[in-house]
């Protein structure tokens, strides 16, 4: 517990602060560029060039995010490695990007935790042999 | 003291003298220790050395082959272990300042087994700290600043195994154990002209070790030769009801057998075509004679590619998720900023704020790539490329600027808890090792120490050593 006597506020409004900078982040209109000034909680550190591009939605995402950690861990951080910490909020932001956008339907089960597959049957070879009418009924 | 060729020999080759009680284990044991001791602060190889313990070990190991009960291939052997293992009353840094004062009251699983396999601990291996999972720019990312390539001491090793690479390259000991997350074995192996196996996910226990992503963190050997790694596979590998996420019995444990290895079955090697989007040309050439090597042994060997997707991300996700679980009490303790990495006093108050449903995302993701890759599987026993697209790098380089490429098999391998060997297969214009690795199905292990052990069957590269000076 003593560990956490530098937080600014608890995990319950960490998270209620994530969501609405979430929120915020989805009523931007994607694939618009916008200069980092646009947004609200835009900061000198937004300006490095070396950012990765981003639309506008993302770019907000990322921006919020990073004013999340300003906002936690802002007093622990120097001007160098707020300028990396934004640069780092933006590199994740595409990793986010990538693995959003992979098609994936509401029955793609997560690995949680990892089987590795060895002996497993592959789930195709066994529902092959279910009747498609079948499945739906009670 | 013994000499150099004495010291390079194999595990396999050392334990033939030693059963036959032609090599002491103290003598082996006084020698690696005073080999370790001259050579291990110049190349930062050592977290620590343990000389009373190897040598009460030594002197044990001795008494009891000549009693005639002779335990194994590894009775008498003496070996480091990366310093994120818990050794019982000695400090286990996990590489990282915050910890520097840590002592566990226990064994990890892993060092219990070569205890009871008759093996000699004679020191903890340096490492990338925290295993790198909070990031790093640099290789000066540990408590003993960078580690040294014993083929070149203005190059990196690679990590975080870092130690481990440095310490089997330069003859410090028999062998040592590495952990893996992400390209911690296989890179350390190909960057320091070592042979290195990453096993499939679950077969050996991580109680005891530290942790950083629950979900991807594998330990293995780090040695002279595929045989070498098979044998201490089967020491160190098996199921551990203190670690959840081992194999059952059957699946978890490695029976070593040089017929099984070599002759077991008539393999399918699948030549990647897709690993790396650009190789290096001291990398390539020997890459193509290897490729060479193996179609004489292989002669099916056929192109093979990797699926598409955002393989690396979800595995990127997955680390940072979890990592930033795994250290939440360093990181909101703010004593991140005693890490000696730049990025590593910052990466986990990013990586925190990934949400559980991105995290999800990643895991749904994974599943079906785990499908994807056993699909590929059927038409492949082994995957094969090279371990990297480089050779070993300067000390000083900036690693996310410097060594940032693509690694969609890294990410695939790790992923899915893939098993994966890299082994040396040639040299740069430099002189710098160039590895091969070779990945199978989740649970096939057996298979990627046949390809390897097949390649070094043909092959001396394994016993090139370095000129150190």
């Amino acid at each position: 517990m003593k560990e956490n006597q530098d937080h600014k506020f608890s995990r319950r409004e960490f998270a209620r602060r994530t969501a609405l900078l979430s929120a915020t982040a989805s009523i931007v209109p994607a694939g618009i560029m916008l200069p980092p000034e646009a947004f609200p909680g835009a900061s000198p550190y937004a300006q490095s060039a070396d950012l990765p591009k981003l639309s506008a939605e993302s770019q907000a995402e990322a921006d919020a995010r990073f004013e999340l950690v300003l906002s936690r861990y802002g007093n622990r951080l120097s001007e160098e490695e707020k300028q990396s910490t934004k640069a780092l909020c933006y590199s994740l932001q595409t990793t986010l990007e990538h693995v959003r956008s992979y098609p994936i339907k509401n029955g793609d089960v997560p690995a949680l935790f990892l089987r590795p597959l060895i002996d497993r049957n592959r789930a195709k070879s066994t529902t092959a042999k279910v009747p498609a009418a079948s499945t739906n009924k009670p | 003291m013994l000499g150099e060729s004495v010291l390079y020999e194999s595990v396999s080759e050392l334990a033939k003298r030693i059963e036959s009680k032609q090599l002491s284990p103290v003598e082996l044991t006084e020698s690696y220790l005073a080999r370790s001791e001259k050579l291990g602060p110049k190349l930062n190889a050592y977290a620590r050395l343990t000389p009373d313990l190897a040598l009460e070990q030594a002197r044990a190991a001795e008494k009891d082959i000549h009693r005639g009960h002779y335990r194994g291939p590894l009775h008498g052997i003496p070996y480091a272990a990366k310093d994120l293992l818990a050794v019982k009353g000695i400090p286990t840094t996990w590489g990282a300042k915050p910890y520097v004062d840590q002592v566990f009251d226990y064994n990890a699983t892993v060092i219990d087994h070569l205890n009871h396999s008759g093996a000699i601990l004679l020191g903890k291996a340096a490492m990338i700290e925290l295993a790198g999972g909070m990031d790093y720019m640099y290789a000066s990312a540990s408590l003993q600043g960078e580690a040294k390539n014993p083929w070149d001491t203005t190059c990196w090793t690679c990590g975080s195994s870092s130690g481990s690479g440095a310490i089997v390259a330069a003859g410090l000991a028999g062998f040592a154990i590495g952990t893996e997350t992400w390209g911690s074995i296989i890179c350390p192996s190909a960057f320091c002209g070592v042979s290195g196996l990453r096993p499939t996910f679950g077969r050996v226990s991580r109680y005891g070790a530290m942790a950083l992503a629950y979900s991807m963190d594998k330990i293995g050997p780090m040695a002279r030769s595929t045989e070498d790694c098979a044998r201490i596979f089967a020491a160190i590998a098996g199921h551990d009801a203190l670690d959840r996420d081992t194999l059952g019995i059957d699946k978890a444990a490695f029976t070593y057998s040089p017929a099984a290895e070599l002759r077991g079955r008539t393999l399918k090697l699948g030549w990647l075509t897709n690993a790396w989007t650009k190789v290096d040309p001291g990398v390539q050439r020997s890459l193509d004679v290897a490729h060479k090597v193996l179609q004489g042994h292989f002669p099916g060997m056929k192109d093979a590619a990797l699926p598409d997707g955002p393989w690396e991300q979800a595995a990127s996700l997955t680390v940072k998720a979890e990592v930033s679980s795994a250290f939440a009490p360093l990181i909101q303790s703010g004593r991140v900023r005693e890490l000696a990495d730049p990025s590593g006093r910052i990466g986990g108050y990013v990586y925190e704020t990934v949400s559980g449903a991105d995290y999800t995302t990643a895991q749904r993701i994974r599943e079906i790539l785990q499908l994807k890759m056993s699909a590929l599987f059927d038409s492949y026993d082994v995957l094969v490329t090279a371990s990297q697209p480089v050779a070993a790098t300067p000390l000083d380089l900036n690693l996310i600027t410097g060594l940032a490429f693509p690694d969609p098999l890294g990410g695939i391998g790790n992923l899915c808890g893939l098993p994966a060997l890299s082994v040396p297969c040639g040299f740069t214009e430099k002189n710098l090792p160039v590895g091969i690795q070779f990945v199978a199905r989740a649970g096939d292990d057996v298979a990627v120490l046949q390809a390897g052990g097949t390649f070094q069957q043909a092959t001396d590269w394994h016993r090139k050593h370095p000129k150190i000076v």
